[in-house]
């Protein structure tokens, strides 16, 4: 049976210098880059949605939570931080490079948003601009914004420069020839057309695993990060060859409870806001999202004293309406109407409820992705990766902006002097195996796979984490490749893209289970908590956890590597330790010894003519 | 869930006097949620992709569109 618009469905070839996997933040500046810095090279955008509002930021930004300005910070500062929050699991020179190029970053935002200095960023007294404090440094590394404009902006001068932009076209698949990138496959998810797109290079940006775990409010879409970034990008790259890193760190989002959106403490804290637990009281030193912080949350409600709340009652009355203004104009917008709805005020010291809701694998909050070096660069040549999905932990906004900017610049170069490998690829039979669930007559919805392995994700990976739990995961991702999988329906190509979607989350769950289970030792707070191994080991320190594809076998590989050596010799740790939790629950009841045999058995056999087998008799009888 | 079909509940609410079918909620959704029915007026077509990021009523002009309540499941 052939679904809806099968009949209309066309192919298409394109050739192309740099393709961009994903027209969100960083995907847009790498568009913008790469054009520019060759407006002879044809640049495509790929994109699942529309480019002027897809993404983490479609509705805006109210800050990019690190940067180095003058007056307040500094690169080594930014560095600093990085160090500190990563427990010394970085590339320093890639938190360096975002720090020197953040300043660059607002510069070109303000051009193409054509907003002034004290517009879109605030100024202080001397004309700087004004930075606050966030991170658990004694720097100024966060940037305010007014940035409800800023997606659209970046949208229109991508296309302004003349890129061809394929919007509701995802990519699906990362060609390979001879070890380098050849070209990359793509179909449009309204009209079925399928784009195979032969290019050397391919910049992926296409964000976080944000569908990972299950809202517990069971939502499917209902989550903190853009449901569209389901990890495709990371099993893109997996699949390509690449390696990833730091899969074991999660993101264990503390959000604000049943919208399931950020709170949002970076905005609230900066302006005196802090986080309290259910007694009023303030429960951690600060509130920035390193796993120690997380870990407090985790203590709070085991321990009897959750909820918790991000507390504004206490805050004058000009700054209250001025959060409402930020939080109610800009990102989620919808958090106003929510909170109506509730009769939630922010004059209420317990009007917004947190809870740590599903995990997510993420760079920019995070540490999760596609390792790359300073220049955006994968371990396959080609292949670059910037925004969430490449592993430059806690990059936020900012290092969308700084490295999208680079990984455009390096790619297009790399496409000048780049040897063209033609894709041996069957655009026919590559389209056949992609279309194959609107084919079958019957088979699985994909939303109902998709909860299945997103609630396995949420009960067997969520941490603290337990090795037999891991185990078990790693049982069910095997299980519901071979057997369901296969059997996914679908009736229309909007729900086709979500075969992909699914198989990605599966594959990024495998990749979170076994870098868990490779690394001995607890780090990075609740983000890495193994209760097998409680504690921090310094055999690990600045050690990553490198996950790839054995491309012979097939086989997922995991290995240790050292990050690159330090430069700078800033703290490694954050200031927290694992608990040592005691339930002594007493000694349980015993059973007394049972001096009798079972009346039932000896009925039984009598009635059945059998002698009792010895063992089923009682010592005393014996 | 059946894709493409219209729910009887929908949190996107439609001025049917204002709106203009211009198509601006459909093309800009990032979700790919909404589409015109035969009368030329939105609806939640794929009503569950929705992250109810409000840009539907943001992009339209004749302000028609409004987002009634967040989904059911979160309200």
């Amino acid at each position: 049976m052939e679904g809806k618009g099968e009949r209309n469905m066309s192919y298409h070839t394109i050739e192309a210098d740099v393709v961009v996997v994903g027209g969100g933040s960083a995907g847009t500046v790498a568009a913008i880059k790469a054009k520019s810095g060759d407006p002879g090279a044809r640049v495509v955008v790929l994109d699942k949605g529309p480019i002027e509002t897809s993404g983490a930021i479609g509705r805006g930004m109210d800050a990019l939570n690190v940067v180095s300005v003058p007056g307040y910070g500094t690169p080594e500062d930014v560095v600093e931080a990085l160090t500190k929050v990563t427990e010394g699991v970085l590339d320093q020179e890639c938190a360096y490079v975002l720090g020197a190029k953040s300043l660059e970053a607002m510069k070109d935002l303000e051009k193409y948003t054509e907003r002034e200095p004290g517009d879109l960023f605030p100024l202080d007294g001397n004309g700087n601009y004004k930075a606050s404090y966030l991170h658990p440094v004694n720097h100024a590394l966060y940037m305010a914004m007014d940035g409800e404009d800023i997606k659209r902006a970046l949208a229109r001068e991508v296309r302004k420069l003349g890129c061809l932009v394929l919007d509701r076209t995802p990519a699906v698949r990362l060609l390979t020839e001879e070890g380098r990138v050849a070209g990359i496959l793509a179909f449009n998810i309204r009209t079925g057309d399928f784009y195979l797109i032969k290019t050397p290079a391919v910049i992926i940006t296409s964000g976080c695993v944000g569908k990972f775990g299950m809202p517990r409010d069971g939502y499917l879409s209902g989550i903190y990060e853009f449901p569209g970034n389901t990890g495709d990008g990371f099993a893109m790259a997996y699949h390509a060859g690449a390696e990833l890193v730091n899969l074991e760190c999660f993101q264990t989002n503390l959000l604000m409870k049943d919208f399931n959106g950020p709170a949002c403490g970076y905005v609230v804290i900066p302006r005196g806001g802090y986080g309290v637990n259910a007694r009023g009281e303030k429960y951690w030193t600060h509130g920035y999202w390193s796993g120690d912080m997380f870990l407090a949350v985790w203590r709070e409600f085991q321990e009897g004293r959750g909820p918790v709340f991000l507390k504004m009652d206490h805050l004058p009355e000009d700054t209250v309406k001025g959060l409402e203004k930020i939080l109610w104009g800009t990102e989620r917008t919808v958090r106003g109407l929510f909170h109506q709805q509730r009769d939630e005020d922010y004059r209420r010291w317990d009007s917004v409820e947190q809870g740590m809701e599903e995990i997510t694998l993420c760079s920019g909050h995070s540490m999760s992705g596609i390792l790359v070096n300073k220049d955006t660069e994968t371990t396959v040549p080609g292949l670059y990766a910037a925004g969430d999905c490449a592993a430059v932990p806690h990059q936020y906004l900012t290092g969308a902006l700084v490295f999208g900017a680079i990984a455009g610049e390096k790619a297009v170069s790399y496409a000048r002097i780049a040897r063209r490998l033609e894709p041996a690829v069957s655009l026919k039979k590559a389209w056949r195996e992609i279309r194959e669930p609107l084919l079958r007559p019957d088979g699985l919805a994909a939303e109902d796979v998709e909860i299945k392995i997103r609630s396995k994700v949420s009960q067997y990976l969520t941490p603290p984490k337990n090795d037999f739990l891991y185990h078990k995961m790693l049982w069910w991702v095997d299980r519901m490749r071979r057997e369901d999988v296969p059997r996914i329906k679908v009736t229309d190509y909007h729900n086709l893209i979500k075969v992909t979607e699914v198989k990605s989350i599966i594959d990024c769950a495998e990749m979170a289970a076994r870098a868990s289970l490779y690394r001995t030792e607890s780090r990075w707070g609740l983000g890495h908590y193994r209760l097998a191994y409680p504690g921090r080991d310094s055999a690990w320190d600045g050690k990553w956890v490198v996950v790839r594809k054995d491309g012979a076998t097939g086989e997922m590989l995991v290995s240790k590597k050292d990050v690159p050596k330090h430069k700078w010799d800033f703290p490694a740790r954050l200031e927290y330790e694992y608990p040592r939790p005691v339930f002594d629950m007493g000694r349980g009841f015993v059973p007394p010894p049972n001096g009798y045999e079972d009346p039932w058995i000896r009925e039984k056999v009598c009635r059945e003519g059998l002698s009792i087998p010895k063992r089923m008799i009682t010592r005393r009888e014996r | 869930m059946e894709s493409g079909e219209r729910k009887q509940y929908e949190w996107i609410r439609v001025d049917q006097d204002k709106c203009i079918s211009c198509g601006d909620c459909v093309e800009f959704c990032p979700r790919d949620v909404l589409r015109l029915d035969n009368q030329g007026f939105p609806y939640m077509a794929y009503r569950d992709d929705c992250w109810y990021c409000d840009v539907c009523t943001f992009v339209c002009k004749p302000k028609a569109l409004s987002l009634e309540e967040v989904p059911y499941l979160i309200k």
